[in-house]
């Protein structure tokens, strides 16, 4: 808050009234010029604020500990990355498992798992759930990011941030799922449950996947920046948020396969407003960070 | 039943003679249908009535009540359908019906109707259709919305009926053909004024045909000359005049009266509101620009001069005197000149009207007829007193329906009579005088409400009074002028008959009124002159006040109603008992009733002749000679104008009274008296088809008569209507009159307030001007007084000043007054003082010359000592000056020496400062390092978390590349092995010694991994870990041969060896990627061997080459399987001997250290 003198004076007003985000660009630039970035800070502004996009990459990167905090390292570490990237990828190319027409996603896919030295025998080895859960993540992502360098990195520290960090919490997730809903619309929750389609709601691809194929890039990158600066509560809000826009049309569905079926397709048009409603919901039930930017 | 056949024989009683019986009988009757509801009586009553023709079964029968009209209608519908008793049936349903009894609605759905348009459809008998056609005409008004269904029915009988009157397919006689005429007529008015849109859409269709072409013209075009256009027929259209809700407002008499607006017949029509003819119209604005132009007077001459008077008067009176007539074309100077006689005339008979007493109704006509011969101002006088005499007798006459009716009758033929006759306009003889004596009476009767009329508002009440009076007055006035024509008849009748065959001078005069008015107008103008001048006479009779209303007297007062009624009553009843009789014998008694219709006729232009007294000469032939002139145009066309158009009414009209007349002559050409007598007289028997045809004619007359006695009803109903609604306007007038006359005092209040409040205002003015005034006074005082007090008030000022000033001044001068008291005090004090010095100083003197004395005596011893001293030490002074000098100089150099001292430890201090200064720099700069050198190591570390990660990728894409090259190893050794076998078999021992080597294979890594370490250790220089690596691999084998050829002799084995797979390539890379990983792998290895102990160097060392030797063993030691067991001991020994030389490089290293 050293720079509070190059701030706007009116940006506490701008709060007040309700504008959001208009002196957001400003002060995460501030942050950003800061060398030796504050991790920290970035996490809690990430968390407060939606990162504007052209930001968004590299808050990611830096979040996710692709780059170092010190600017001077930049070049150098992504310089590292890149050849690190290409040395797996021309190992991959030299054990055959990817070549020139290998979909991107799959190559990505390959190069995580010989890093993570999960790597199987054969190409035509079955996928395992967690290959599914990267592709899925991975196909997001693309879309999202256009370096396939900058795509590869993010999505592998994505991933493994959510194996590591994640892991434990992500588990809880439905039962705080539950809790929520019982909170927010009781008698949905009981239809829900009625239907016995508490148990079969889409957990894998809300949470393991993190929304991704669900929603569209743009909502699902305002869902991620809350995931990549270390909140995956925020799911279960948008979870929430999902069923609760949706009610009527689950509540005339009788099935839970149904149920399952159409949350899984859900339509795509209203996916903005959900996640504005959801962040709302999750800043109401979560409190918004304690600590300031 | 009993009960029921009791009352059956009581029928014949019904007629009997005796009027108790009579009475008792016809209540019986009453009660009996009362209390029984069947149809046996009713049936009865009609078949008796059919035989009998009683006329007390027949007031029974039109009578009758609700429950009983179903029979009455369905018997009645029996004897429809028989042809014999059609016509009597149809007389009785005519009387019924003309009686509007309650259940009349009823009649549009009873079977009677429909049997009543098929008889008239198809009955050839003209007297029955005549009929049939007068009871459909009475009907049609009752039952408006409901005839529609049947009105094609009744446009088809018109057309059936108007063709039958051109076409005469019955060829019956002409006579009855006039009435049908006549009849077929009133149905046209009838279906034209209810039904236009249809009616002329019928027309349209039906004479459109070329069949009937002649009929329209011949028929219906004449018809269709006396009617205006329908109001309808613009407005309204083919459904809404069938439009029940059209009917329901109106009653039975409106839609008569509806009828009788839109036709131009002066028989039937009737002006009301908006439908004054033309021709009134014309006459009336004609009037209104003469007449001042005052409400009042306007009135005034409107109503006396009537519908009919304008026109006809004055051709009337161009046969008898000419000059007469521009008089009434100026009615505003008749009047004027008749008002001043009428005062004079009027005075002492308004007096008498007050005063006179009533007097017996007997005496009346007496009285009468004595003044009849007297001066037109008595008999005025005498009619004033006997005016008692019909208010007098109200109550006990009932008025009896049927006269008026016959009045009309009989009057109608006697004008219609007269157009043959023209030889009467000449003939202005005799009865003229008696005519001019009516028109005497009548002008003064009819001048005084015309003077009266112009009566205020205010004094109305008196003046209805008055009229009330003057009502009665008038109808004496015509009895006497009646009592007077029969003394006339009785004298001159001889003188009469010859000439013009007229059985009384009434119809002479009656002749020459409707003569004269015939020369003017058309005939149809002068039968509408006639019979609307006669009928408001025959009216008179009539029981309700509304007869009154439609003669001239009516217009005079409009607000007589209360006594007019009652007034007229008993004359009409007069009239009645003489008029019953005439219908059945047209003989002179009906001369009375005859009488009425003269005296009416020739009352309009009464006053002509006081115009003559009232106009100056020259006026007077001015108009002469202009209305001559008229007249003998007006004769030009007369004739024409009568042929153009004539009315069936008309035609029927005259053809009545020509038979009247000839009935006359015949009559009075006879001495007999009796007229059975004639005929036999004349040629024995009257031919029995001239009675019937006769007899017909009678009945048709007699049903022309019931029809119009209809429509007078309706008329009377009318009228009472309208009086109601004159009373109401009336007294709105008045109401406004009197709304007016306060407004008028409330205006005057108003401007006497007004004038009031000037006043006050003036006043008011005055006493602010006073006010104002005094006012101004006042200020000027108070400015005067203001002004004194502030000259006082300076005045003041000034004094205050000066004394302020005073009290200063004083106050100076105590002030002056304690200084000088002080310094007179300190004055005193110093004077003491001063004396005491004194005498102190003195004293002081004296010890001053003794101190004195005493110091010279000191200072001569003094010297005396100093001269003593100064010779006894001059050698120590020299000495101690040497020392002090010497002393000083010490305590100089001293003194220096400090100052040095001081000097340095200053400059000591500051340089502690500045060292203590620097210290603090330097730990500063000292923590900025630490810090930089952390932020250095954090970078570090990203950038080596990144080289990590990135090493880590690598290990994995060499294990990856292990693993696939294993993989390929695996498939060669395979393939090889298999060749092995096949190839020779007889080096299986080796092959099994070869495995045993393989068991062996730890122990030899171990001692090439040292070796390898040994190697690597020795030289820490540039050698690169590949050719150490080849060392040891050569070593193995080797060790004198150069390196390039051990590995090329490696190289080749590796490519003799796997010259079929696709190996080769991954191997090719292999050194590329070897030697970067090499030389990454060193940079580690060297850092960490530096830093660290030897054992942890001695384990990565193992490691990596366990890794290298891994990656180059399996080739070498295949090919190198057979010698390798003979090196075992010397590798061994080698290895034990490394180990020796590592232990003493390190101790040798550290000594170096």
């Amino acid at each position: 808050m050293a720079d509070d003198s190059q701030r706007n004076f009116r940006s506490v007003y701008y709060e007040k009234v309700g504008f959001r985000g208009v002196e957001e660009k400003k002060s995460l630039e501030i942050l950003l010029k800061d060398d030796r970035l504050d991790i920290e800070k970035l996490c809690t502004f990430s968390q407060r604020f939606p990162l504007p996009s052209m930001y968004r990459i590299l808050v990611w990167k830096v979040l996710l500990g692709i780059i170092p905090p010190h600017h001077e390292s930049h070049a150098l570490v992504m310089k590292y990355r890149k050849e690190q990237y290409w040395d797996i990828h021309h190992a991959l190319r030299v054990i055959r498992f990817i070549n020139d027409s290998t979909p991107q996603v799959d190559v990505f896919l390959r190069m995580h798992q010989l890093e993570s030295g999960k790597l199987p025998r054969n190409v035509a080895f079955p996928l395992e759930p967690e290959d599914e859960v990267f592709l899925a993540i991975a196909k997001a992502m693309e879309e999202m990011v256009e370096d396939p360098i900058e795509c590869y990195w993010l999505v592998s520290c994505f991933v493994n941030q959510l194996n590591s960090k994640h892991k434990d919490s992500l588990q809880q997730l439905p039962k705080i799922l539950e809790q929520y809903l019982n909170i927010e619309d009781n008698r949905l929750l009981m239809h829900l449950k009625a239907c016995a389609a508490m148990s079969k709601l889409p957990y894998d691809l809300w949470f393991k996947k993190c929304f991704a194929g669900c929603l569209p890039e743009s909502s699902l990158q305002r869902v991620w920046d809350k995931v990549i600066s270390g909140s995956c509560k925020i799911l279960v809000f948008v979870a929430v948020e999902i069923l609760l826009t949706f009610k009527m049309k689950i509540i005339a569905l009788n099935s839970a396969e149904k149920i399952t079926q159409f949350l899984e397709n859900i339509p795509q048009d209203n996916t903005d407003a959900i996640v504005s409603k959801a962040v709302d919901l999750w800043r109401t039930h979560c409190g918004t960070p304690a600590h300031s930017v | 039943m009993a009960q029921q056949g009791n009352v059956g024989e009581l029928l014949p009683m019904l007629d009997s003679p005796i009027l108790g019986v009579l009475e008792d009988i016809t209540a019986a009757f009453k009660d009996n249908l009362i209390c029984d509801r069947g149809p046996m009586l009713v049936n009865n009553l009609v078949d008796y009535y059919l035989e009998t023709n009683s006329q007390q079964a027949l007031h029974i029968l039109s009578t009758l009540q609700e429950p009983h009209d179903k029979h009455l209608l369905d018997k009645i519908n029996d004897y429809m359908g028989k042809a014999a008793t059609r016509l009597p049936t149809l007389s009785l349903l005519g009387h019924v019906i003309r009686r509007q009894p309650s259940w009349k609605h009823k009649l549009s759905q009873a079977p009677l109707l429909l049997s009543l348009l098929k008889c008239l459809k198809t009955d050839t008998d003209v007297v029955v259709l005549t009929t049939g056609v007068l009871v459909l005409i009475t009907m049609l008004p009752m039952i408006p919305q409901s005839g529609k269904q049947y009105l094609h029915d009744f446009f088809g009988i018109f057309g059936r009926l108007s063709a039958w009157c051109l076409q005469n397919p019955g060829h019956v006689a002409e006579i009855y053909l006039v009435h049908l005429h006549a009849s077929v007529y009133s149905l046209f008015h009838r279906l034209y004024g209810m039904y236009p849109c249809n009616f002329v859409s019928f027309l349209r269709s039906h004479y459109s045909m070329k069949e009937n072409l002649e009929t329209f013209e011949e028929v219906v075009k004449p018809m269709m000359e006396h009617v205006r256009i329908h109001p309808e027929l613009v407005t309204g259209s083919k459904d809404h005049e069938l439009d029940p809700r059209r009917w329901k407002r109106l009653e039975t008499h409106d839609v008569v009266i509806e009828c009788a607006k839109i036709s131009l017949d002066p028989a039937e029509a009737s002006y009301e509101d908006g439908y004054y003819s033309v021709s009134r119209k014309l006459c009336t604005s004609l009037k209104h620009h003469q007449t001042d132009p005052s409400a009042s007077s306007y009135i005034d001459t409107q109503s006396s001069y009537g519908t009919s008077t304008p026109y006809s008067t004055p051709r009337l009176t161009l046969s008898q005197m000419p000059g007469q007539l521009p008089q009434i074309l100026s009615p505003q100077s008749t009047r004027l000149s008749t008002e001043p006689q009428q005062v004079t005339i009027w005075s002492p008979s308004a007096v008498c009207g007050m005063t006179t007493p009533p007097t017996s109704p007997g005496v009346v006509p007496s009285e009468s007829s004595q003044s009849a011969s007297q001066p037109y101002s008595k008999a005025f006088g005498t009619s004033a007193g006997g005016k008692g005499t019909p208010l007098g007798t109200p109550a006990t006459s009932p008025p009896p329906p049927c006269t008026s009716d016959d009045f009309v009758h009989v009057s109608l033929p006697s004008a219609a009579a007269t157009p043959p006759k023209k030889e009467d306009k000449p003939d202005s003889g005799r009865p003229l005088l008696y005519r001019q004596q009516n028109v005497i009476n009548s002008d003064k009767s009819l001048d005084i409400p015309s003077s009266k009329s112009s009566v205020t508002l205010s004094d109305l009440p008196e003046f209805l009074g008055g009229l009330s009076f003057e009502d009665s007055a008038e109808k004496d006035r015509e009895e006497d002028a009646i009592s007077k024509e029969i003394s006339e008849i009785t004298t001159d009748a001889e003188h009469m008959v010859p000439r013009g065959g007229f059985d009384s001078p009434f119809y002479r005069t009656n002749e020459s009124l409707s003569g004269s008015q015939k020369k003017t107008h058309s005939a149809a103008s002068s039968v509408q002159g006639h019979s609307q001048t006669s009928e408001p006479l025959t009216s008179l009779d009539k029981p309700g006040p509304e007869g009154a209303r439609e003669t001239p007297k009516q217009t005079f007062t409009p607000i007589d109603k209360p006594c007019g009624g009652p007034g007229e009553s008993p004359a009409g009843n007069r009239e009645g008992t003489s008029g019953e009789p005439s219908i059945l014998t047209p003989s002179p008694c009906k001369v009375p009733a005859q009488r009425r219709v003269v005296f009416g006729s020739g009352q309009p232009p009464l006053y002509e002749h006081l115009f003559e007294v009232a106009l100056p000469k020259t006026a007077y032939l001015f108009v002469g000679k202009k209305t001559e002139e008229l007249l003998k145009k007006a004769k030009g066309t007369q004739d024409e104008d009568c042929m153009s158009s004539t009315s069936p009414v008309e035609v029927l009209d005259r053809l009545i009274q020509q038979g009247a007349d000839a009935h006359t002559k015949e009559l009075n050409k006879l001495s007999l008296p009796s007229k059975s007598a004639d005929w036999t007289h004349f040629g024995g028997s009257p031919p029995s088809d001239e009675i019937h045809t006769l007899r017909n004619q009678l009945l048709l007359l007699h049903n022309q008569l019931l029809y119009e006695r209809f429509k007078r009803q309706q008329h009377a109903l009318r009228n009472r209507r309208l009086l109601r609604k004159v009373i109401k306007a009336t007294a709105l007038e008045e109401h406004n009159a009197a709304m007016k006359d306060q407004l008028k005092l409330q205006e005057k209040e108003i401007q006497a307030l007004k004038l009031s409040l000037q006043k006050e205002q003036a006043r008011y003015h005055q006493f602010q001007e006073e006010h104002d005034n005094i006012v101004a006074q006042l200020h000027s005082q108070i400015r005067q007084l203001q002004h004194d007090r502030e000259e006082f008030y300076n005045q003041s000022q000034e004094l205050q000043t000066k004394l302020e000033d005073c009290r200063n001044m004083i106050a100076d001068l105590r002030l002056e007054l304690k200084k000088a008291n002080n310094k007179v005090c300190h004055t005193e004090l110093l004077l003491s003082q001063v004396s005491q010095k004194l005498s102190n100083s003195e004293s002081v003197q004296q010890q001053m010359e003794f101190l004195n004395r005493q110091l010279l005596v000191l200072g001569e011893v003094n010297e005396l000592y100093l001269e003593q001293l100064q010779h006894k030490h001059t050698d120590t002074t020299k000495e101690v000056e040497m020392l002090h000098a010497a002393f000083r100089k010490e305590l100089e150099k001293a003194k220096s020496c400090v100052q040095q001292q001081s000097q340095k430890l200053d400059a000591s201090q500051k340089r502690i400062a500045e060292l203590e200064s620097q210290l603090a720099k330097k730990d500063h700069l000292f923590l900025e390092q630490k810090k930089y050198l952390e932020d250095v190591k954090i970078q570090a570390r990203g950038q080596l978390q990144a080289v990590e990660s990135r090493y880590k990728a690598q290990k994995r894409i060499t294990q990856a590349f292990e693993l696939e090259i294993l993989d390929l190893f695996g498939r060669l050794e395979k393939s090889s092995l298999l060749k092995k076998l096949e190839d020779d078999k007889t080096e299986a021992a080796e092959a099994a010694e070869e495995r045993l080597d393989c068991g062996n294979e730890d122990t030899a890594g171990h001692s090439e991994e040292t070796m390898g370490r040994n190697g690597e250790t020795k030289p820490p220089s540039t050698r690169g870990s590949s050719s150490s690596k080849g060392g040891s691999s050569s070593e193995l084998s080797t060790p004198e041969k150069p390196q390039n050829q051990r590995l090329s002799s490696r190289w080749d084995t590796s490519v003799l060896l796997e010259p079929s797979s696709t190996v080769p390539l991954t191997v090719g890379s292999l050194p590329s990627s070897k030697s970067f990983l090499g030389m990454k792998a060193r940079e580690l290895f060297r850092n960490k061997s530096e830093s660290q102990c030897d054992e942890e160097g001695v384990t990565i060392n193992r490691l990596s080459d366990a890794l290298k030797t891994e990656l180059c063993k399996d080739p070498s030691m295949e090919s190198k399987a057979p010698p390798s067991p003979d090196n075992l001991s010397p590798k061994l020994q080698e290895s034990s001997v490394g180990q020796l030389h590592i232990m003493d490089y390190n101790e040798t290293h550290h000594d170096h250290s």
